[in-house]
């Protein structure tokens, strides 16, 4: 069976060989200890640095190349937007936040939450 | 009278009831997934789609309301999960829209619930009766056990078709709505098994969860049949599936 290596907590979690898996939903199941906040690509919390295994991995979906842009280069995916369909060891900052403290979403959500309420 | 299942064997048990009818499997379904639908079914499938998760925040806040404060993180999860269908990013339901009118639809025609199959107002109304009546863990394990972590599996089939220039040929930016609930709906899910696991601590509550996954998969594969047989099969007659070298998107099947 394929696994995933979460090195930074010293966790390995296995899955069915054929299926592909969503990489923060497996981190999650077996309560590995990856940060995350959103699940669908915005925040960046749950950025992971691919160790092994780049190869059998989706390719970086849109919201995750937004969000990452050059770290992708340096081999970081988010694991919310990442499928894997073989073995995978990944790292993170434990400590590791969101990317965009004060950025354009926050910008975003903050009009939005003072916006007069919505016409239809 | 049933035992308590460990978590491992209820978690098998919840998955095994949704066995033979996932909405992934479904004609509507698979004739998306091959290439076989015009632009014409997409709005149909806009219009009813609309009715049915439209009702998804208000059943969550309906379950919200049934959650003791003991359970705080399931309070939490719904709280989060309708959040991030309304208000996180874009709206989940103007997606949908934006992806409607893109096919030729108008707002006006998509939020008219008179444009809904009848199956799709029954299926609402299901909804809105579930969530308001039943234990939390019971009504969690229908909405998103049943419905919501089946979406994945759904839109993993139907997505890289509708963006392929030899598929459907829409826009990544058209279709966001599907590429958002691949991966947020793997997020919602486990954390709906986890909560359904967690508080489904007694045989008699375990067995209804059981009950509610299996009418919930079968409420959406029912639901998803009905759009082929109301407005495909006119133009396609009864759903066969083709052979991959039939398929209009051959590598795609
Ligand atoms: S959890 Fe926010 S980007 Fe993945």
């Amino acid at each position: 069976m394929p696994c995933i290596r979460f090195e930074t907590t010293d966790r390995t979690t296995e899955y069915p060989a054929g299926e592909s898996v969503n990489v923060l939903r497996m981190a999650i199941r077996h309560e590995v200890g990856l940060p995350w906040k959103c699940g669908s690509g915005r925040c960046g919390t749950d950025r992971i640095l691919v160790k092994e295994g780049a190869d059998h991995l989706d390719a970086p979906r849109r919201r995750e190349r937004e969000r990452l842009g050059p770290l992708l280069d340096e081999g970081y995916r988010l694991a919310c937007q990442t499928y894997t369909s073989g073995d995978l060891v990944v790292t993170w900052d434990p400590e590791q936040k969101g990317l965009d403290e004060g950025s354009e979403l926050h910008a975003k959500l903050k009009e939005r939450w003072l916006a007069a309420p919505d016409s239809t | 009278m049933t035992d308590l299942l460990n978590e491992s064997d209820f978690r098998d048990a919840l998955e095994q009831a949704m066995t033979g009818t996932m909405a992934k499997d479904a004609s509507f379904s698979r004739a998306w997934a091959t290439g076989k639908l015009d632009r014409k079914h997409f709005v149909n499938w806009a219009v009813n789609h609309y009715h049915y998760v439209g009702a998804f925040a208000d059943c969550l806040a309906l379950i919200y309301a049934n959650t003791p404060d003991s359970a705080r993180d399931a309070k939490d999860f719904l709280l989060q999960n309708m959040y991030e269908e309304e208000l996180s990013d874009d709206r989940h339901t103007d997606l949908l829209i934006r992806f409607g009118e893109v096919c030729g639809a108008t707002r006006e025609q998509i939020m008219d619930r008179r444009n809904a199959m009848p199956y799709t107002k029954g299926m609402a109304g299901w909804q809105y009766q579930l969530s308001a009546t039943q234990h939390f863990a019971v009504a969690t394990a229908a909405m998103v056990v049943g419905l919501e972590s089946q979406v994945p599996s759904i839109y993993r089939t139907q997505y890289p078709v509708l963006i392929d220039e030899a598929g459907y040929g829409f826009t990544e930016h058209d279709c966001e709505f599907f590429d958002l609930h691949i991966t947020s709906d793997e997020v919602h899910g486990e954390r709906g098994y986890q909560i359904v696991l967690k508080y489904a601590d007694t045989p008699a509550l375990q067995q209804a969860c059981i009950i509610a996954v299996r009418e919930a998969a079968d409420m959406r594969f029912n639901y998803t049949k009905s759009l082929y047989e109301t407005y495909v099969k006119p133009d396609l007659g009864e759903w066969v599936e083709p052979t991959a070298t039939e398929a209009r998107v051959a590598s795609l099947v």
